[in-house]
C-alpha cells in the first residue's frame, strides 16, 4: 500500500517538477525573446516610434534627417586629421601622379606634385545614408564637405618652357560619395567596394590656380588646361555612373559591378542655325564636338565661314548607363589660337526611347552651368537625328568581345607607342594630334589652343600633318592602350575590366576627323 | 507494520520521482522542438502600452542623453550585412572547431561531436548610441553602447555508446558599453598604433543552455549564479582600468622617429660664378634635408668673395637615411630684391658611411635635371665634410618608451634643478585686427624662445618643443606665453600685433610633472593655445 502510494506520489511529484521546469523554461524563453524584440525595435527608431514612446516629452534635440548626422565621427576626424593628412600625402602622391600622367593634356610634358600638404582643416561628413538598393549590396552615401586649406604645388613642364610651379589654392570639395559594398559569405563579408561621386547633386571641386613667383600669362590657357584635366578625371573616372571598383580578396567576380555598354546611339549631326559670329572678319568656322564620356569625343568636319552650316555626319556612341548619362554637344569656332565655343547643349539619354528614330532641334546655350549664364542672348540651334538601340545579351557580349579585341590590338600597338612618344618629343604639334585622338578629340577646345599658343601655329599644324596617319593612329592607340593598361593593373589583373567603349567605327572617325588638322 | 509501510513509502516515492521525472521529461521537454523560430516583430507604433512600458528601461542612450550620437546608419548597415556575416562566422567557427574536435574525441571514447545546428540568428547586434570624448592627448576615445539580443541556435551533439547527448545554446544576450581608445596616433595609416578596449560597467549576459533539451538556466537560482560568475570573470579581465590591448602596428616605426644625426661642416667654395654686376658675389649656403619639415640652415654671408671659406658646422636630424638626401644651395645675398641662386646639388645619405667623417667636393649645378644643357657651364664647387651618426639601437627603443612615461632630464642637469620642456601644440580661434600670422613667444626669466610663424592661420598647429635648463625648480616663476602676429607685408603700419598672452604658474607644473591643456588667452576674444609642460629632473 505504502509502496504504491509512494510511487504514485513520487510520480506526481516528478511530473509536476518537470512541468514546473518546463513552465520556467517557457517563461524565461518568452522573456528573453520579448527583450530581443524590444532591442531590435529600439535599434531602428523613427519619429513616430519615438513620439509614441515619449509622448509629450519628446526630446527636442532629436531629428531624423535622411542623411543621418555623425557628429562623433567629425569630432574624431578633426582630431585624427593631422595624422591622416601626413599619412595621406604619401599615398596621394603615389596614386594621383600616374593619374595626372594619364590625363595630362597635350602641350605639357610633365605634371607632378612638387609640394603637397593637406592643410589643417579636416573634412566634415554632413551625413550618412545607408540603403540596400539591390539584394546583396549595401549602398552608403556620404555627404562629404571639405573646405580645406591644402597647399598643393604642381610642377608643370611644358615644351620650350621651363618648369613652372603652379599652386592650387583654396581647394574645396563638396560632393556626395556613394560607396557600394558587395556582400559575400566569406570573411570579411565584403567582396568588392565600388566608389563613385553622385552626379546629383553635382560634385563641386573648386580651387584657384596661382603661379608661384610669376604670372600665369607665361603659359596661356594653363588654367583652362588644369581645369580640363581635373574635370576629365572627375567626370570620367569618379562621377556616377563611372566608378572605381576595388575587389577585396582574391578571385572575386566583379564583372557585374563594372560599367558595361548598355546601348548604342546612332547620331547624325544635321545642321546648325543662327550660330553666333565670333570672328572679326567674315563668319565663324563651326564644327561640333559630341561626347558622352569626355575621354571619348567625336568631332565633325569644319565648315568655313558659315553661320548655318550643314554637316550631315553620322557617328556612333556607346552608352553605359541610360538613366544618368547624357550626350553633350559643343559647337566650336575654329580659330587661330584657342578655338571659341559658340554654344553647348546637353541631351539626357533618359529622354530617348529605345529603337525609335527621332529628329530634334536643340537650343544652344553659352554654358551648361545655368548659374554661369549671364547673357540671355540666343546662341542658335542644333538639329540632330538620333536613334538609341539597346543591346540585348548577345549584342552586349559582341560589344564586349569587340572591345576586348580592340584592347588586344591596342596592347600590341602599344609597342608602337615608342613612335608615338618620340613624336611627342619631336614637337608638341604631333603630341596634340596624337594624344588628342587618344583621349578622343577631347582637347581640341583648350588643348590645341594652348599647344598652338606655345609652339606657334605654323609649327603646330605643320607637325600635325607630318605626323602622318599611322603616327597619329599609333600614338593615339598607345595612349589609349596606356589608359587601358592602367585600369587593368589598377583593378587587380582583371582583364575583363574595360574603361572605354568606343567601337572601331568611332576611332576611325576620330582619326579621320583629326587628320586634316 | 507502519514502519515498513513508511520505508516502502519512501522507497516508492524515490522510484516514483525517477519514473515521474522521466515521464515528465518525455511528456513536456522531449517533445519540444530544438528549432529556434524567428521572433515575430511588429512595428513599434502598433505595440500596446504594456509592451511599451516594458521597453522603457531599454530606450537607447541617444534618446535619453544629448551627448550620445545616434548610430542608426551603422545599425542598418549591420542589418543588411548580418545574414552574410552570420554564415561567414559560422562557417569559420566550424572550420576551426573541426580539427580540434577530431583530435580530442579519441581521448574520451566519444564517437563523434558535431554541430547539428549553428547559426547566430536573424537579429544583428545593435548600437544604442555612441559617445566620444575629446581630450588634449593624442588619442581617440569612443564609447559605443552595444546591445546584442540574439536568437542564435547552436546545437552540439555528442555520440557515445549509441547514445546521443545534445547541448544547445539559445537566446544569447550580451549588453556592454566598451570604451575603445585608439592611441597613440601616428602619421601613417591606419593612423593609430594600438586599440585598447575596456568595459565601463559589468556586462549583462543572459542565455539559455539546454542539456538534452532541458534548459539549465531556468532552474531558479542557477541562472543568477552563472550570470554573476561570468560577469565577475569578464570584469576581472577587462573592467576599467584593466584593458585589452590589441597592437596594430609597431609604434616606433610608425612614429617616424629620428634614427640618426647628420653633422655637416661647410668648408669652402671654389670658383663661384660672378652674379652681381658690380663686384663679386656675396655667397651663403642653405642646407636642407629632403622629406623633412625642419627649417633649412644657413651659413653666414661672405661679402664679395668667390672663394669663400666658412668652416661652419650644422647638425641635422635624420629620419630615414635610405631615402633622405642633403640638399644644398649656394645663394648670392643681395641687399635689394630676391637672392640669386648660384648653384645647387644633392647628396643622398645612403652613400655615407656610418660614424666616419667624409669630405666631399661637389660641382654646383643650375638645376637638378641631369639633361639640362645649362648644367654644363661651370658654376664652381663646394667642399663639405659630412658625418652620419646613427643612434644606437637601445636609444631608439628608449625613445619610444619615453613618450609613454615622463622622460628624465639629460645628464649634466644641475642636481636639484631640472629641465622644463614646453611643447607648443596648437592654437584656436586666434584673431588679429590686421593680420593673423601667429607665432608663439615663450619667456621665462628673461630667456626667450620662439616658434616659427604660420601664415594666415587662425587655428595654427606648431608642434614645436622647447627646453629651459634651470638650476632649481621654478616654483615661484611664471612662464609668459604670448602669441604674436607679424605682418607678411613690409609695412610700417601694423607691423606686429599681439594676439593675446597667458601667464602660467610653474609650481603646478612641478607638482604635476606634466600638464597638457588649453589655455584661454588674455587680450583675445576666444583665442586658446594648447601647451604641454613637463618638468624633468635627473632622479
Amino acid at each position: 500500500m505504502g509502496l504504491i502510494s509512494g510511487i504514485l506520489m513520487g510520480m506526481v511529484f516528478g511530473i509536476a517538477l518537470m512541468a514546473g521546469w518546463r513552465h520556467m523554461m517557457a517563461y524565461r524563453s518568452t522573456k528573453r525573446i520579448a527583450k530581443a524584440v524590444d532591442i531590435k525595435l529600439l535599434g531602428s527608431l523613427n519619429r513616430d516610434d519615438l513620439k509614441k514612446i515619449c509622448g509629450d516629452n519628446f526630446p527636442e534635440w532629436i531629428s531624423f534627417p535622411v542623411f543621418e548626422q555623425v557628429k562623433w565621427l567629425n569630432k574624431q576626424l578633426s582630431k585624427l586629421w593631422p595624422f591622416v593628412a601626413d599619412a595621406a600625402e604619401l599615398v596621394i602622391r603615389e596614386s594621383v601622379e600616374p593619374l595626372l600622367e594619364e590625363y595630362r593634356p597635350p602641350g605639357i610634358t610633365s605634371l607632378k606634385f612638387s609640394k603637397l600638404s593637406l592643410g589643417t582643416v579636416a573634412p566634415k561628413i554632413e551625413g550618412i545614408r545607408v540603403q540596400s538598393l539591390k539584394k546583396g549590396q549595401i549602398t552608403m552615401d556620404i555627404d562629404f564637405r571639405w573646405g580645406g586649406d591644402p597647399n598643393i604645388v604642381l610642377g608643370v613642364e611644358a615644351a620650350l618652357v621651363a618648369s613652372i610651379p603652379i599652386q592650387l589654392k583654396d581647394l574645396q570639395v563638396f560632393t556626395v560619395v556613394r560607396v557600394i559594398f558587395q556582400l559575400s559569405e566569406e570573411i570579411p563579408c565584403i567582396s568588392a567596394v565600388v566608389v563613385a561621386l553622385l552626379a546629383e547633386p553635382k560634385p563641386r571641386i573648386d580651387y584657384t590656380v596661382k603661379a608661384v613667383g610669376g604670372s600665369l600669362t607665361a603659359l596661356p590657357g594653363i588654367s583652362d588646361m588644369i581645369d580640363d584635366t581635373v574635370e576629365t578625371i572627375v567626370t570620367d573616372m569618379l562621377q556616377w555612373p563611372h566608378r572605381i571598383v576595388v575587389p577585396i580578396g582574391v578571385d572575386v567576380d566583379i564583372s557585374d559591378l563594372e560599367l558595361k555598354p548598355q546601348g548604342k546611339i546612332t547620331l547624325t549631326v544635321v545642321r546648325a542655325n543662327d550660330l553666333k559670329n565670333m570672328e572679326m572678319i567674315g563668319k565663324s568656322d563651326p564644327y561640333v564636338v559630341v561626347y558622352i564620356r569626355p575621354l571619348f569625343k567625336v568631332k565633325t568636319k569644319v565648315i568655313d565661314n558659315n553661320l548655318n552650316p550643314i554637316w550631315d555626319q553620322t557617328f556612333e556612341l556607346i552608352a553605359e548607363d541610360k538613366e544618368t548619362q547624357s550626350i553633350v554637344f559643343e559647337v566650336f569656332d575654329e580659330d587661330i589660337g584657342q578655338d571659341k565655343r559658340l554654344g553647348v547643349t546637353r541631351l539626357p539619354l533618359i529622354d530617348l526611347e529605345a529603337e525609335v528614330p527621332k529628329e530634334m532641334e536643340l537650343r544652344l546655350q553659352p554654358s551648361l552651368n545655368m548659374l554661369k549664364i549671364k547673357e540671355k542672348k540666343d546662341r542658335g540651334t542644333l538639329t540632330i537625328k538620333i536613334l538609341y538601340h539597346e543591346f540585348n545579351k548577345e549584342e552586349q557580349l559582341v560589344a564586349l568581345e569587340e572591345e576586348k579585341r580592340i584592347l588586344e590590338e591596342r596592347k600590341k600597338l602599344k609597342a608602337e607607342g615608342v613612335i608615338g612618344s618620340t613624336m611627342d618629343a619631336l614637337g608638341s604639334g604631333v603630341g596634340v594630334v596624337g594624344s588628342g585622338i587618344g583621349a578622343g578629340v577631347g582637347f581640341v577646345g583648350t588643348g590645341v589652343g594652348a599647344g598652338v599658343g606655345l609652339v606657334g601655329s605654323g609649327v603646330s599644324s605643320g607637325a600635325g600633318m607630318v605626323g602622318s596617319g599611322l603616327g597619329a593612329v599609333g600614338s593615339s592607340l598607345s595612349k589609349a592602350g596606356k589608359f587601358m593598361g592602367r585600369t587593368i593593373t589598377g583593378q587587380s589583373s582583371h582583364s575583363r575590366k574595360k574603361s572605354g567603349s568606343t567601337t572601331p567605327v568611332n576611332s576611325v572617325q576620330e582619326n579621320g576627323g583629326a587628320k586634316p588638322r | 507494520m507502519g514502519f515498513f509501510s513508511t520505508i516502502f513509502g519512501f522507497f516508492g516515492f524515490g522510484l516514483g520521482i525517477s519514473i515521474g521525472l522521466v515521464a515528465g521529461y518525455f511528456l513536456f521537454i522531449y517533445v519540444q522542438s530544438s528549432d529556434v523560430e524567428d521572433p515575430e516583430i511588429q512595428p513599434l507604433v502598433d505595440q500596446d502600452p504594456k509592451t511599451l512600458e516594458r521597453m522603457l528601461p531599454e530606450i537607447p542612450l541617444w534618446v535619453k542623453n544629448p551627448d550620445y550620437d545616434r548610430l542608426d546608419w551603422l545599425n542598418k548597415f549591420l542589418e543588411y550585412m548580418w545574414p552574410y556575416l552570420d554564415k561567414a562566422i559560422c562557417k569559420t567557427a566550424k572550420d576551426i572547431a573541426k580539427p580540434i574536435i577530431a583530435e580530442e574525441i579519441p581521448k574520451y571514447k566519444i564517437d563523434s561531436v558535431e554541430f547539428e545546428k549553428l547559426t547566430l540568428g536573424s537579429l544583428p547586434p545593435t548600437f544604442q548610441g555612441m559617445k566620444v570624448y575629446v581630450t588634449d592627448e593624442k588619442e581617440l576615445i569612443m564609447e559605443p553602447s552595444i546591445k546584442w539580443a540574439a536568437n542564435p541556435n547552436i546545437l552540439v551533439a555528442a555520440k557515445a555508446y549509441g547514445i546521443t547527448a545534445t547541448v544547445q545554446v539559445v537566446d544569447a544576450q550580451v549588453f556592454a558599453s566598451p570604451r575603445i581608445t585608439l592611441k597613440p596616433l601616428v602619421p601613417s595609416f591606419p593612423c593609430f598604433a594600438q586599440i585598447n578596449v575596456s568595459l565601463m560597467d559589468k556586462p549583462y549576459v543572459d542565455f539559455g543552455l539546454k542539456l538534452i533539451g532541458a534548459d539549465l538556466m531556468s532552474i531558479p537560482g542557477l541562472y543568477t549564479y552563472v550570470q554573476e560568475f561570468i560577469k565577475d570573470q569578464v570584469a576581472n579581465m577587462y573592467l576599467w582600468p584593466k584593458t585589452l590591448e590589441v597592437p596594430i602596428m609597431d609604434p616606433a616605426k610608425a612614429f617616424n622617429r629620428p634614427v640618426g644625426l647628420l653633422r655637416v661642416k661647410v668648408l669652402r667654395a671654389m670658383k663661384l660664378r660672378k652674379m652681381d654686376l658690380l663686384g663679386a658675389s656675396d655667397p651663403y649656403v642653405k642646407l636642407k634635408l629632403t622629406e623633412s619639415n625642419m627649417p633649412s640652415k644657413k651659413t653666414t654671408i661672405k661679402q664679395k668673395n668667390l672663394n669663400p671659406e666658412w668652416n661652419e658646422e650644422f647638425n641635422m636630424v635624420v629620419k630615414d637615411p635610405q631615402s633622405q638626401a642633403l640638399e644644398f644651395m649656394v645663394y648670392d645675398w643681395d641687399k635689394v630684391g630676391k637672392h640669386e641662386k648660384m648653384g645647387i646639388n644633392v647628396i643622398p645619405l645612403k652613400d655615407l658611411p656610418n660614424d666616419e667623417p667624409k669630405v666631399l667636393t661637389l660641382d654646383l649645378l643650375k638645376t637638378m635635371d641631369l639633361n639640362d644643357p645649362q648644367n654644363e657651364k661651370n658654376r664652381g664647387q663646394l667642399e663639405l665634410e659630412l658625418t652620419y651618426k646613427p643612434f644606437a639601437e637601445e636609444d631608439l627603443q628608449k625613445g619610444y618608451d619615453e613618450t609613454q612615461t615622463l622622460e628624465k632630464a639629460p645628464e649634466g642637469t644641475p642636481p636639484g634643478g631640472g629641465l622644463l620642456v614646453v611643447i607648443v601644440h596648437e592654437g584656436q580661434d586666434l584673431e588679429g585686427k590686421h593680420h593673423c600670422n601667429p607665432s608663439v613667444r615663450l619667456i621665462l626669466r628673461g630667456e626667450e624662445k620662439r616658434t616659427k610663424h604660420l601664415k594666415k592661420s587662425r587655428d595654427p598647429r606648431w608642434e614645436e618643443e622647447f627646453q629651459f635648463v634651470l638650476e632649481e625648480p621654478p616654483t615661484n616663476d611664471k612662464l609668459h606665453v604670448e602669441v604674436v602676429s607679424t605682418s607678411s607685408k613690409l609695412g610700417l603700419l601694423h607691423g606686429k600685433e599681439s594676439l593675446g598672452y597667458v601667464q602660467i604658474s610653474l609650481s603646478d607644473v612641478i607638482s604635476n610633472r606634466r600638464i597638457n591643456q588649453k589655455y584661454h588667452l588674455i587680450d583675445s576674444k576666444n583665442g586658446q593655445v594648447q601647451l604641454e609642460l613637463q618638468w624633468r629632473t635627473a632622479e
